[in-house]
């Protein structure tokens, strides 16, 4: 069984328990797991300046809403809804329906998101400037570029290990 | 050392990179950020995208641990293996900063350049061996249709003879380059060597 109060996100999500090889694998470059780890808790930690926590998580879910990441897509959703988000915009990312978000603030991140996620060489400067040009600090620029590359990470890292496990439970 | 390769854009000449936006001075720069950039990377204090990063320090000294322990740690998949799905990653990515570093390290590690070549003018089927075939296929794979990767992505890996830590170790090489990757190319540019002093 999975534990829900598992505190490692990418063990919780592709269901890895200390019985699975893949978890024994995993958890050799242990480093790796806690750095993993690490850069979702620093990138969503209430106490950062900057982009509020419910834009991360807008970030993310439309991030993986793109790729598309069902596990990571859900789980994000379900943050969002933990932190009372407004179950509209929620409903628009999920849908991938930008034009019907009102904040011009949150309509340029996601924009950003999108050409990041889906054609990252289209991600000039041209396409950077607008975030400037829409309110955010250099700072917050920075925070968005690495959450949007860190979920491009964790994902493939997720549908990397959920195929190992595919594999040892079909053996 | 190895011979010039300009193929499509994609080079294995040393380029620089600037920021597209403000970075840190050095001068005011936090005890913290100091710190984090002297972990980070050796001459993260004269380049631009460490600088750049460390606007937010936790964030980039997360990063930092996370992306020397894929690429650098000892045992499991061959570094040269590892620093080939990074030059794949780049290739398809499209971020040419990052390919020519990584086409440097897998020459200085394999002793040769003819994979790079091949990535370089192709992915798709590039590889000079069923082994390196085979890691290729998955770097692409993973890196543009993740969604899709399963157990027989997984089988045919161990067919071409990766074990279950070669395995983790592909997978985290390509999933870090989709972050590297994204950083490269959306907040700065790479500067290139004037033709007249190469």
């Amino acid at each position: 069984m999975v534990d829900a109060k598992q505190t490692d996100t990418v063990d919780r999500l592709v269901g890895l328990t200390t019985a699975d090889q893949t978890f024994q694998v995993r958890h050799q470059r242990d480093k790796v797991v806690a750095a993993t780890q690490g850069s979702e808790n620093g990138l969503f930690d209430p106490t950062l300046d900057g982009l509020t926590v419910t834009e991360r998580l807008y970030v993310a879910l439309f991030a993986c809403v793109l790729t598309p990441a069902p596990e990571l897509t859900k789980e994000y959703a379900e943050r969002l809804i933990r932190l009372g988000a407004d179950t509209e915009i929620i409903d628009f990312v999920l849908a991938g329906a930008l034009e019907n978000i009102q904040s011009p603030r949150l309509h340029t991140i996601l924009k950003f998101t999108h050409t990041l996620i889906t054609d990252p060489v289209k991600a000039d400067r041209h396409a950077l400037l607008a975030l400037p040009q829409a309110g955010l600090s250099t700072p917050e620029v920075v925070t968005l570029a690495q959450l949007i590359a860190f979920v491009s990470y964790q994902v493939r890292l997720v549908a990397g290990l959920k195929a190992m496990k595919a594999l040892e439970k079909s053996a | 050392m190895s011979a010039p390769i300009d193929i499509k854009g994609f080079t294995n000449d040393t380029l620089g990179w600037k920021a597209w936006l403000d970075v840190v001075s050095l001068d005011a720069a936090t005890p913290e950020q100091m710190a984090v950039l002297e972990e980070s990377h050796p001459k993260a204090k004269v380049s631009d995208y460490y600088l750049f990063l460390v606007h937010q320090p936790e964030i980039l000294k997360q990063r930092s641990v996370a992306f020397n322990a894929i690429m650098y740690a000892p045992g499991g998949m061959p570094r040269a293996e590892r620093e080939l799905g990074a030059t794949v990653v780049s290739r398809i990515n499209g971020c040419v900063y990052c390919a020519s570093v990584h086409a440097q390290r897998f020459e200085q590690l394999a002793k040769r350049q003819d994979a790079i070549i091949e990535v370089f003018n192709e992915p798709q089927g590039a590889g000079t061996t069923p082994r390196e075939r085979a890691i290729v296929d998955f770097s692409i794979e993973l890196t543009a249709n993740p969604g899709e990767v399963n157990a027989q992505s997984i089988q045919k890996l161990k067919d071409a003879g990766l074990t279950e830590p070669e395995i983790l170790d592909l997978i985290h090489s390509v999933a870090i380059f989709a972050w590297a990757n994204r950083l490269m190319l959306n907040l700065g540019e790479p500067v290139f060597p004037s033709k007249e002093s190469s």
